[in-house]
């Protein structure tokens, strides 16, 4: 390990820093003091982290081989640190009404942004993984973070033990390609199985394994089960977190590992991946159709917009187009996902339940801020323009076409115009009902509303000028086009 | 004036600025939006000026780079099967708005004012955009406003009715997405793609007949659905019946026209073949949403369910026009769609200026209005009879040019014209039957006692509706400068699609 090893890793030891600094600073300053300043030390530290990285540069290795920085890892890493920065900005008025522990709030969603930014960073099976566990253990705790409710405590130990076990069954997948190839990195991997093909029936176990592990973390039907419970459990803006960095995070590690380890084996998972994405997306907005609970029904939908996301990655025949589409879309999602579960915080309900569409009944009247950015992130989700949720519709259609893949293009069209339905009837509750004399009170929070709205006008923004972004995320998906 | 174009889609933004600082001050709101629907409908009067008559191509030509790297680009322009139906949206907007100020709208006029003038902005960018995927993001663009509109400010059933027009509109246009995607990978290689009509239609010849016949039923799935064609009508009565009077006059004013100029800027010189595949089909449900529309409109107890199902009727003859692919049917087609939606814009005002005073829509309720409301019974009286298509009214041009060039229809196989013309004329007749059987019932017998106070037109429904009434009877008397106009693109229409199949066959 040299010197300039750890300046590669700059941006990640600069938000590490952050995260030992939040903790230390919520033992020493006083509670008034930790609710303005804890927030402010962990944006500070996130907008550090981003300068301390550059954004474009010609990729190069550190650490052995086991790390690579290039277009790709920086696209991610401004993702996550905005990501994160989203999270934090929404939270302070919740947890101090629920008397959660800002602190180790703000210090695990740092934590767990550096597992993220790790697995972006990786050139090897033994990175990705670690970057892995870093990013979901303190995601457990989070779901988990509302000690003494009892929906929290079974989101954390269910995300726990589902996600310990998928960590598992990734990592014996891991195990079968170093048994094959010999070594953990990548590039080995992947020539070790260029020159094997699918013969092996070891190189189909692995793979099988690696997939199955994958879906797990992404939340892909049939493993999604952990994620209803998991998303309705855990407190509102941890939940606003999870939905969106963790499958960031998700969709970086399975860039990496199929396009670059497995990428010579393409021909064989992308069809299995268009098969998934088409049963993701459908069976997710299936089911969130009959969600009367608001949380529940986005938990739903973040699982239908996987479906959507994996649809680009089955394209990969289509080139950089597809890996892009991948990117902007993961983006896109990133930000109108975080925004809508973040709409919920406004609603002062107990425990860490989320709103019924019966409860939202009049909120525009009530709260017309929050209530139009809400429309605007589900009006994006829905994948109506202008938002950036139909741009990064359009994207993903180009190389799923492009691939031949008609069939899944269809379902994608048919599934958003299925999905309009419940995303709808939220905008119908909120502005097409009156205030029920039961409507639960309201969260007083200007912070929220100012960071909703910054992040509702980027929607619409990048939805009508969206060529920036792509042609950044056509940058960063440079590393897979050979 | 340089960029009118894009000026007509800047200024309704623009008066959403305003509008947003005024919030709360109803007044205020009210005078900025018809302010800027006025100022819009102005500018869309210049643009009509400086278009140069009997030149057949794109003109006012407007185009940028808006997504290089996908070859996207802001490209805006018009001829003569746009250019007419712009002042027309602009105008019943302004009507809307104005109508609207006058106290139909009395909650939340903020809201209602801002998704007027969102609304106009698909609306006219809809008539402009000359690149696909420009065209998708305002045809979009129309839907949420609407959304609100309906699910805002409507009738009992309002979440119902709008929820099934969004579902209904969503489901085709996004397979109409997917088919512009197809468009665009087909157009070109990698690096020189386009979703530009100007250029699409020069590189037709890539459009192979099975892509054609696939990619033109996406397109038109979106197209009949907006329109609506039958079988895709059922949201319309809903929708109609629910909408506040101004959602009511725009959304048979425009947004059906959306679903027509579609097709004639789009389906059918794209994919000739396409259109020729699926021609027969598309007739024969024209023939039958006129018939069908008709009858349906005889037995409807409520007023404004029977304007609304003579819509239906109406545009069977807009699609009729259109895909006997001559030049009568499709000018015919464009002066439907244009007298169409000055006079049922109108329909739907008097309903809802009749709605307002009396409360009631059920036409058992009414009866006798001619008695206590003169004003009322002249300018409605005049609008029943464009409609029905009386000649002398603007109604009557549009359907004569449809059943003329109908009756010239000359398929290779298949019914011809001469089955097509007739059936389509008893609609013409029916029309007649539903319409003044329902103004008999309507206006004349004895007028009610409850009824005998209300007061006739007011000065602002009298400004509302004269331009209308203007309108109607000089597209009646005097086309010929309308269809100068629209005639050369028609013509022009025709021949790409004619020559496009050559192309391809060969």
């Amino acid at each position: 390990m040299t010197f300039d090893d750890l300046v590669t890793v700059l941006p990640e030891i600069v938000v590490t820093a952050t995260a030992c600094l939040v903790l230390v600073a919520d033992a020493v300053v006083g509670r008034a003091a930790a609710r303005l300043w804890l927030p402010l030390l962990t944006v500070a530290g996130l907008v550090a982290a981003i300068f301390a990285g550059p954004i474009t540069l010609p990729s190069h290795t550190a650490f052995g081989g086991f790390v690579v920085v290039d277009t790709f890892t920086a696209f991610f890493r401004v993702l996550f640190v905005v990501l994160a920065m989203f999270a934090t900005v929404v939270a302070p008025d919740y947890l101090a009404r629920r008397a959660i522990p800002a602190g180790e709030f703000y210090a695990t969603i740092l934590f767990s942004t550096v597992g993220a930014m790790t697995i972006a960073l990786a050139a090897d099976l033994i990175t990705v993984f670690i970057g892995l566990e870093l990013m979901t253990i303190p995601v457990y705790v989070l779901a988990g973070m509302a000690r003494r409710d009892r929906y929290s405590n079974e989101a954390g130990l269910k995300y726990f033990l589902l996600g310990a076990f998928s960590s598992a069954m990734l990592l014996y997948g891991f195990a079968w390609l170093y048994g094959l190839s010999g070594t953990t990195t990548f590039s080995g991997i992947a020539e070790a199985i260029a020159a094997g093909g699918l013969t092996n029936g070891a190189t189909l176990v692995a793979l099988a394994l690696v997939t199955v592990g994958l879906a797990f973390k992404a939340a892909v039907v049939p493993f999604h089960q952990w994620t209803p419970d998991a998303y309705d459990g855990a407190p509102t803006p941890a939940t606003a977190f999870m939905s969106v960095a963790p499958k960031a995070a998700a969709f970086a590690a399975i860039l990496r590992v199929m396009m670059v380890a497995l990428g010579p084996l393409g021909l064989d998972w992308s069809a299995v991946f268009a098969i998934l994405a088409a049963v993701t997306m459908t069976g997710g907005n299936v089911v969130a159709l009959a969600q009367p609970n608001v949380k529940r029904m986005l938990a739903y939908s973040s699982i239908a917009h996987t479906g959507y996301i994996l649809a680009g990655v089955a394209a990969y025949q289509a080139g950089a187009s597809a890996s892009a589409a991948v990117l902007f879309y993961v983006f896109a999602y990133g930000i109108m996902n975080l925004g809508a579960f973040a709409c919920l915080i406004y609603l002062d309900l107990d425990g860490t339940r989320g709103a019924t569409l019966d409860e939202l009944n009049g909120f525009a009247s009530r709260q017309p801020v929050g209530a139009l950015a809400f429309a605007v992130f589900l009006v994006s989700l829905t994948g109506i323009p202008p938002t950036i949720g139909f741009v990064a519709k359009v994207f993903i259609l180009q190389p799923v076409l492009d691939a031949g893949l008609t069939w899944l293009a269809v379902a994608i069209a048919l599934n958003a115009a299925l999905a309009a339905f419940y995303y709808l009837r939220v905008v119908v509750h909120m502005y097409m009902h009156e205030v029920d004399a039961n409507a639960p009170r309201l969260l007083r929070t200007d912070l929220l509303s100012a960071g909703l709205g910054v992040a509702g006008l980027a929607v619409v923004v990048i939805g009508i000028v969206p060529d920036g972004i792509y042609r950044w995320a056509l940058q960063a998906a440079a590393p897979f086009v050979r | 004036m340089d960029h009118v174009l894009t000026l007509l889609i800047v200024i309704p933004i623009a008066g959403i600025v305003p509008l947003v600082l005024f919030f709360r001050d109803a007044r205020a709101v009210k005078q900025v939006a018809v302010v800027t629907t006025f100022i819009e409908l102005v500018v869309s009067l210049v643009a009509l000026a400086q278009f140069h008559v009997g030149e057949a191509g794109f003109q006012l030509l407007e185009s940028a780079a808006w997504l290089p790297s996908f070859g996207i680009r802001y490209e805006l322009g018009v001829d003569g099967i746009s250019i007419l139906l712009i002042p027309m949206t602009t105008l019943l907007t302004f009507i809307s708005v104005l109508y609207s100020s006058g106290g139909a709208i009395k909650e939340r006029v903020g809201e209602f004012m801002a998704a007027f003038l969102l609304l106009e902005v698909g609306m006219v960018g809809v008539f402009m955009a000359l690149d696909l995927f420009l065209f998708y993001v305002f045809f979009e663009l129309m839907l949420v406003p609407m959304y609100l509109i309906i699910g805002i400010w409507g009738g009992p059933r309002r979440v119902y009715a709008t929820l099934k027009f969004v579902l209904f509109t969503l489901a085709g246009s996004l397979l109409m997405l997917v088919g512009i995607i197809a468009v665009y990978l087909t157009s070109g290689d990698a690096g020189n793609r386009t979703l530009s009509l100007p250029e699409l239609l020069g590189r037709s010849g890539r459009f192979s007949p099975d892509f054609q016949f696939w990619v033109f039923l996406a397109f038109a799935l979106a197209f009949a659905i907006k329109m609506p064609m039958i079988p895709f009508h059922t949201w319309l009565p809903d929708a109609h019946v629910e909408a506040p009077t101004a959602g009511s006059i725009v959304l048979a004013g425009v947004l059906l026209k959306a679903g027509g100029y579609g097709f004639l800027r789009f389906a059918v010189p794209l994919f000739p073949i396409g259109t020729q595949a699926w021609l027969p089909i598309l007739i024969l449900l024209s023939v039958v949403a006129i018939l069908y529309g008709a009858v349906v409109s005889v037995v409807q107890k409520d007023l404004k369910k029977l304007v609304a199902y003579s819509s239906v009727a109406h545009m069977g003859f807009v699609t009729l026009g259109i895909f006997v692919l001559n030049q009568q049917g499709g000018v015919g087609a464009v002066l439907q769609m244009l007298n169409h939606g000055f006079v049922t814009g109108a329909l739907f005002l008097f309903v809802g200026i009749q709605y307002e005073k009396t409360h009631r829509r059920q036409i058992a309720d009414l009866g006798g209005l001619a008695n206590g409301w003169p004003l009322y019974t002249a300018f409605f009286g005049v609008f029943v009879l464009a409609s029905l298509g009386l000649p002398g009214l603007n109604g009557f041009v549009g359907e004569f040019l449809v059943l003329l060039g109908t009756f010239k229809f000359n398929p290779a196989t298949g019914p011809g014209g001469l089955f097509w013309g007739p059936a389509a004329a008893i609609g013409v007749i029916l029309a007649a039957v539903y319409l003044l059987w329902m103004f008999q019932r309507v206006m004349f017998g004895t007028l009610r006692e409850a009824y005998r106070a209300l007061p006739d037109l007011s000065p602002l429904e009298v400004v509302c509706a004269v331009p209308l009434l203007v309108l109607t009877v000089l597209l009646g008397v005097f086309p010929q400068p309308a269809i100068a106009i629209i005639e050369p693109s028609v013509q022009r229409v025709l021949a790409i699609a004619t020559e496009a199949s050559a192309v391809v066959l060969k």
